[in-house]
């Protein structure tokens, strides 16, 4: 048998225990291992626990970050930070609309930027903001399609985008450059989405608001939400400024003291062991889903698939590609999650690479239409949690209707830093 | 299934998968290779000789040191800077189970980042192991990874600045040994190794580095030699001479000014020697590569690899006939004494003359098995293990 064929095989074989373990309503990352386990036996590598084991650990260090930064953002949520910082500018800008959608995007932005999960955004921050916009007339719908679709142009943000880190990391390419690529076009995109489907809307009174909103305790103030954060940045710049004096501490350990400011300058006493294992329960499915997707390309690595892919799509005539990118994209988003990156965006981004265009802005393109997979079956994890924390009651097809105009703005955003890359090359400062 | 059964089924799953993967691991991690050192071999030293904060450590090395009869240049061959790239740890295997020395000094390592040989790249999905077939059996390797294990060395940092420089560099390259020259005492383990080389070089006044690794075929540094710019005539005579005497096409080109930490531009700047590498091509490495396997690495046959040539993609040229060992090892083996060839025609005065050492044409036709030696009989003391 050729190795054409022979992967081909494989393939459909993974594909088709995917899809049954869907049928029987698995989760999306048990059908990722499911589909992972049928490729390694299909291809003649019988249960190989080496493989399982070693996949499994291929996004060990992203898992950490995630856990760490979003145990920081749980503290500061129940701490009352993030109540106080609502309230706080809900009171000093309710009269000047244009001021408040901008800050409510800053603050939508914020914990996905950190953490790099979209979910983390909507469960940190998504109610809150949700009250608000209420609050301001807008539309219950339009209020859940802004808080996705910030939500997701958070999880692309930097520092810590996972789609650009995955995809960087399995073309070798340092995932260094990628700061205003990413940030600029979110930025874009979440203040022209919460102006396009935000700016409409007669306020409701400013006391009824406050009392809808979650109180802020006594004695919580700028500098206990600030302090955290400058811990945070502190360890960087450290880093970045004397590299060869500065312990290397990682990440994860960062976040974790900022966590631990955070927790010690609360004005309200904390569980601090309740809020880690809620933060670890919280994010089950999400370290699944990485860890699934690291199995699942060791998987496909080994037998060939991986390289069918690759092969497949750096064949393939330009046109067709640029074309069907914003398909493509969210569509392996949305069956994959994360595992899209590895999958989809290594091949891309080896293509771009050969045709000359900027293989880190064409990443950061790709990253901005990537999240608009999470509204979309069979996964549409964050679409859901969306509509859950929003308070949304009508159809699932009206709130992705609402989201319409805004996917628009970012795919095209998206495609055009795709397709101009080499002319956006200064973005990287590279 | 009641949650309790589900627990105890995934949990007993999980402990399956943990034993066996472990037993794996722990296997190809402390695979023992031997080494049979070739009479041209007059001492064998540990890299902590040279700088004591890689002693204990993964990273504590042995070193093959060859004298010849008459004094001349030394020179320095480094396996196992990537150990992912058997085709450099094997051509220095041969020189240290062969050679021997008529003029001149030669030192080779064939484990210059040891941790990084007990590691194979996570979802990279490598085989643990190799072996090459010999005429005694067959000789087992372990795979290992391009980056230290970060068992020896983690976590890694938010950005990699590379010492002293101030570049900044990806941040798994903090593991990378081929990003860490020209290393510093207190830094890193793959940092403080890179400096035990670099006191080894100081010390012992070598002449020339030569770091030996492939690549993949999408990589547009390939089938050629990278050289600090002191060694540039030497280097374009090397390319020069191979491509027309050895039937193999060798480039050359200069180590980028402002590319730091690679062993061609350090090891120039920061001693008296030299820096040269060589680049083998290694289509195990590229992306588009079909099955992962043992078969692969060793005959570099792929056929999407193949066809990603045929869309003009590659930067070396590849057909069903692939890139067997035999062909990368010959490769380096070739290019080695033909730097030593030509470092002699300019330096006169300071000769290096290697003998017992095949080239391409030799190791092509009767495959490099034939220069591993048996451990079974090899005289007393003259054995070691990587
Ligand atoms: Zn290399």
């Amino acid at each position: 048998m050729d190795l054409t064929t022979y992967a081909s095989l494989v393939l459909v074989v993974m594909v088709a225990a995917y899809a049954v373990a869907k049928f029987f309503k698995l989760s999306t990352e048990i059908s990722m291992f499911i589909g992972a386990l049928a490729g390694c036996v299909a291809g003649g590598f019988g249960i190989s626990a080496r493989h399982i084991a070693e996949g499994a650990m291929t996004y060990l260090d992203i898992n950490l970050i995630f856990i760490t930064a979003t145990l920081f953002m749980n503290i500061l949520k129940e701490s009352g930070g993030v109540a106080f910082v609502v309230r706080g500018l809900f009171k000093r800008f309710h009269h000047r609309r244009a001021i408040l959608l901008v800050l409510l995007t800053v603050i939508l932005l914020v914990p996905g930027a950190l953490t790099g999960a979209g979910s983390v955004t909507v469960l940190i921050c998504g109610g809150m903001v949700a009250t608000v916009l209420v609050s301001m007339g807008v539309p219950k719908v339009k209020t859940a399609a802004i808080v996705f679709i910030i939500a997701g142009l958070s999880a692309a943000a930097p520092p810590v985008s996972l789609w650009a880190m995955m995809t960087a990391a399995g073309v070798n390419m340092p995932y260094v450059g990628f700061f205003w690529p990413l940030m600029i076009p979110c930025l874009v995109a979440g203040i022209a989405t919460m102006f396009i489907l935000g700016w409409k809307g007669k306020p409701a009174e400013t006391e009824e608001v406050l009392a809808s909103l979650p109180a802020a305790p006594e004695g919580m103030n700028w500098f206990k939400i600030i302090l955290p954060f400058v811990v945070f940045l502190g360890f960087i710049f450290l880093g970045r400024t004397w590299p060869h004096s500065t312990v290397v501490t990682g990440l994860p350990f960062m976040f974790l003291c900022s966590a631990l400011v955070s927790y010690i300058l609360s004005p309200l006493k904390l569980n601090f062991l309740r809020i880690s294992r809620d933060t670890v329960n919280q994010l089950l499915p999400l370290l699944g889903t990485l860890t699934c997707v690291g199995i699942l390309v060791q998987i496909m690595t080994l037998t060939g698939v991986r390289g069918l892919l690759a092969v497949t799509t750096v064949t393939l005539p330009v046109t067709i590609v640029f074309a069907s990118l914003f398909i493509v994209l969210p569509l392996s988003e949305a069956v994959l999650m994360w595992g899209a990156a590895p999958v989809i965006g290594v091949p891309l981004v080896l293509l771009f690479n050969t045709l000359g265009l900027n293989p880190i802005v064409a990443l950061a393109g790709m990253s901005i239409i990537w999240p608009l997979g999470d509204a979309l079956p069979p996964t549409a994890i964050i679409g859901r949690l969306t509509v859950d924390v929003t308070g949304y009651k009508d159809s699932y097809a009206q709130f992705l209707k609402a989201c319409i105009i805004p996917a628009i703005i970012m795919i095209m955003i998206g495609m055009l830093m795709v397709i101009y890359s080499k002319q956006l090359g200064f973005l990287t400062g590279l | 299934m009641t949650p309790m059964i589900r627990k105890l089924v995934f949990g007993f799953a999980g402990l399956a998968l943990l034993v066996f993967s472990g037993i794996s691991f722990y296997q190809s991690r402390r695979l023992k290779e031997p080494v049979v050192v070739s009479d041209g071999v007059t001492q064998v030293v540990r890299l902590s000789k040279y700088f004591s904060g890689v002693e204990g450590t993964a990273n504590d090395c042995n070193m093959y040191i060859l004298e010849g009869k008459e004094p001349g240049a030394t020179f320095c061959i480094l396996g196992g800077t990537h150990p992912e790239e058997p085709a450099g740890r094997l051509a220095a295997w041969i020189f240290a189970e062969n050679a021997v020395l008529q003029k001149g000094r030669l030192i080779v390592v064939l484990s210059a980042n040891r941790s990084a040989t007990t590691v194979t790249r996570v979802g990279g999905a490598y085989p643990p192991e190799f072996s090459i077939p010999t005429s005694w059996g067959e000789q087992g390797f372990r795979m290992g990874d391009r980056w230290s294990n970060p068992l020896d060395q983690w976590p890694d940092p938010e950005v990699y600045i590379h010492y002293p420089s101030g570049q900044y560099l990806a941040y798994v390259d903090v593991r990378n040994l081929n990003r860490c020259w020209p290393g510093r005492p207190n830094g890193t383990l793959t940092e403080r190794t890179t400096y035990a080389f670099m006191e080894m070089i100081r010390k012992e006044k070598v002449d020339i580095v030569i770091d030996l690794h492939e690549a993949e075929l999408q990589y547009p540094v390939i089938s050629t030699i990278v050289s600090h710019e002191k060694a540039q005539d030497l280097a374009a005579i090397v390319s020069m001479t191979l491509t027309d005497m050895e039937g193999f096409k060798m480039g050359m080109e200069f180590s980028p000014k402002n590319l730091h930490g690679l062993s061609h531009r350090e090891i120039g700047d920061f001693s008296d020697a030299a820096g040269l590498l060589f680049e083998a091509p290694e289509p195990f490495l590229d992306a588009t590569r079909g099955k992962t396997n043992t078969e692969q690495l060793l005959t570099g046959k792929d056929d999407f690899v193949v066809r990603a040539g045929q869309h003009g993609l590659l930067f070396e040229k590849i057909d069903a006939n692939g890139w067997p060992i035999d062909k990368r090892v010959g490769r380096h083996t070739s290019a080695v004494l033909q730097t030593m060839v030509s470092w002699t025609e300019m330096h006169p005065d300071k000769p290096m003359v290697c003998d017992s050492i095949p080239r391409y044409a030799d190791v092509v036709a009767r495959g490099l098995g034939q220069y591993l030696r048996n451990p079974a009989l090899a005289k007393p003391g003259r054995i070691w293990y990587e």
